[in-house]
């Protein structure tokens, strides 16, 4: 059964004068993993964000056009942002964890949500850690604070963060770019085990990365959707020349 | 000139005011070290209706602890609202920019301030909550620029990272934001104690007698205070300087164990977050 989660329609998003991203249209398959890539400044970061829409925060920013998540408008009026972000999760470039422990982290989104407290956040924690392969590394020093933990260990962990406030969908800004080859290699076997029950969005500029861990591939340039597909015909016959001419190495 | 005489024509230039100041420094000591010669300890806690110093040295806390009850939440307060709310960046700058000028009034344009506005418009009198409001007033350009600086050296991608699981602005920026900013914050509060640990000029007009009957009973009674006692002793009636020794020893003990217990709760603070050493 194929469903689309996300349904992107016109959306266009000016930081002041600066139209970042233009009339930007396609739909983002459920349980899948999609790659936006696209060389750097094309909006792709931009285009994440406006899922979450955490480019409110950005002062100057104004953004037009829809997105529908499960037929739902997240820029009508009556959306609630914060559970919108509740359910649309996400993981930043660098790892970001909070200056407290490896519990503290996880716990973080369930305690603001008042969703579980005592026996059944330790659960939660539990099943988050598990889910982001980083429990048996850690269930022993549960209350060690998290900068102890090394970058990938920590970019783990900030999805098993973003896990415990069981999203439907994860977006991913680069999350392997400031790792190193073995950790990235876990973090990508996480994704594609992750896209069984989530809807995995991941942002990159790393050719092979996308072509290794992604269904479907979006590619942006200068804030336009070039082309968008399942992976492999975007890598193998792209309709358009600037993606070939990407792709090839030609510029980017 | 060789290298090496250039070099000792540095040093000397460095060195010969280091100098200066270590031998001020340690006269500064000796007095110090005679004062507590002189002081008679019995007289702490002897009321100076009797010749001794314990009212003056309870106002003293009190005006410096009211002070800082009120300068140190409203100062923090509204360096959050500067640094995290305040919609554009222009009216911050013009703000800060007042803020800077105000920590650079005269303590006795501010006293005077106080005495007009706070004594006589609003009609408190010379008493101890006019004299709270003018110190706080003195405390609060230094409290908030301090904290200003240590909310924006906090990265912002704590207050992203909980921003992105859903939290509201506040609950980002008190559960993430401020307990890393909390050791800047405290430090700009122990500025601000500092600034006015000595007070003279702005309590003079506006909370401060020479002697009352025992302890004030109400926020709205004068109070005694050691800097005020020693400026009235020594200008108004003539009291040889080495009579105010004491008193004066006593108010730099008060001020020197305010500071350095603030220092050691700054120190507790960053005990708790090793992570604040990185950044």
């Amino acid at each position: 059964m194929v469903n689309d989660k996300i349904d992107i329609r016109n959306l266009n998003v000016w930081f002041r004068d600066n139209h970042v991203l233009k009339d930007v249209s396609f739909k983002i398959r459920e349980n899948a993993v999609t790659a936006i890539m696209g060389p750097s400044g094309c909006g792709k970061t931009t285009l994440i964000r406006a899922i979450n829409r955490m480019n409110d925060l950005i002062y100057g920013c104004r953004t037009s056009g829809d997105v529908y998540i499960d037929g739902h408008n997240i820029y009508d009026g009556n959306i609630n942002v914060y559970e919108l972000r509740r359910k649309v999760g996400m993981v930043f470039q660098k790892p970001n964890p909070f200056p407290k422990s490896i519990y503290e982290n996880v716990a973080f989104g369930p305690r603001i949500h008042k969703v579980a407290s005592g026996r059944e956040l330790d659960e939660i924690v539990e099943r988050s850690l598990r889910e982001a392969a980083l429990w048996d590394e850690v269930k022993d020093r549960l209350h060690d604070n998290a900068f102890n933990l090394s970058g990938g260990q920590q970019q783990r962990l900030c999805i098993a963060r973003a896990l415990a406030v069981k999203p439907e969908i994860i977006l991913m800004d680069e999350p392997c770019s400031a790792l190193d080859p073995a950790a990235t290699a876990k973090i990508e076997a996480l994704i594609r085990r992750l896209s069984k029950k989530y809807t995995v969005i991941v942002v990159t500029h790393n050719l092979q990365q996308a072509a290794r861990i992604s269904d479907f591939t979006a590619f942006l340039y200068m804030g336009k959707l070039i082309e968008y597909g399942d992976t492999k015909s975007v890598f193998e016959n792209p309709h358009s020349e600037l993606t070939e001419k990407y792709i090839t190495g030609k510029f980017g | 000139m060789s290298g090496q005489t250039g070099e000792r024509v540095i040093f000397a230039i460095l060195g010969v005011p280091m100098l200066i100041c270590m031998l001020i420094f340690s006269w500064i000591l000796s007095l110090l070290l005679t004062g507590i010669g002189s002081v008679r300890w019995e007289l702490l806690t002897v009321s100076a209706l009797q010749g001794g110093m314990f009212e003056m040295i309870v106002g003293t806390i009190y005006l410096l602890l009211g002070a800082t009850a009120i300068a140190g939440p409203v100062g923090i307060l509204a360096a959050i609202y500067l640094v995290e709310y305040a919609p554009s960046r222009g009216l911050t700058r013009i703000i800060d920019q007042a803020i800077n000028n105000l920590a650079g009034v005269p303590s006795i344009v501010i006293g005077l301030f106080g005495y007009t506005f706070f004594c006589r418009h609003l009609r408190l009198g010379v008493s101890l909550t006019a004299g709270w409001l003018t110190l706080a007033l003195m405390m609060l350009p230094i409290v908030i620029r301090g904290s200003e600086e240590a909310l924006r050296m906090v990265p912002a991608s704590f207050k992203e990272a909980a921003l992105a699981l859903g939290a509201t602005r506040w609950k980002a920026i008190s559960s993430t934001t401020l307990p890393a900013a909390a050791p800047g914050v405290v430090t700009s509060v122990i500025l601000g104690i500092a600034r006015v640990a000595g007070e003279t000029a702005a309590i003079l007009f506006t909370s401060c007698v020479l002697i009352t009957r025992g302890l004030p009973r109400s926020p709205l009674e004068p109070v005694m205070a050691l800097s005020y006692n020693l400026f009235v002793k020594i200008v108004a009636l003539g009291t040889p300087a080495q009579k105010v020794f004491g008193v004066a020893l006593v108010l730099f003990m008060i001020v020197t164990s305010l500071s350095l217990s603030a220092i050691l709760l700054r120190i507790h603070y960053r005990k708790g977050q090793p992570w604040l050493m990185i950044r």
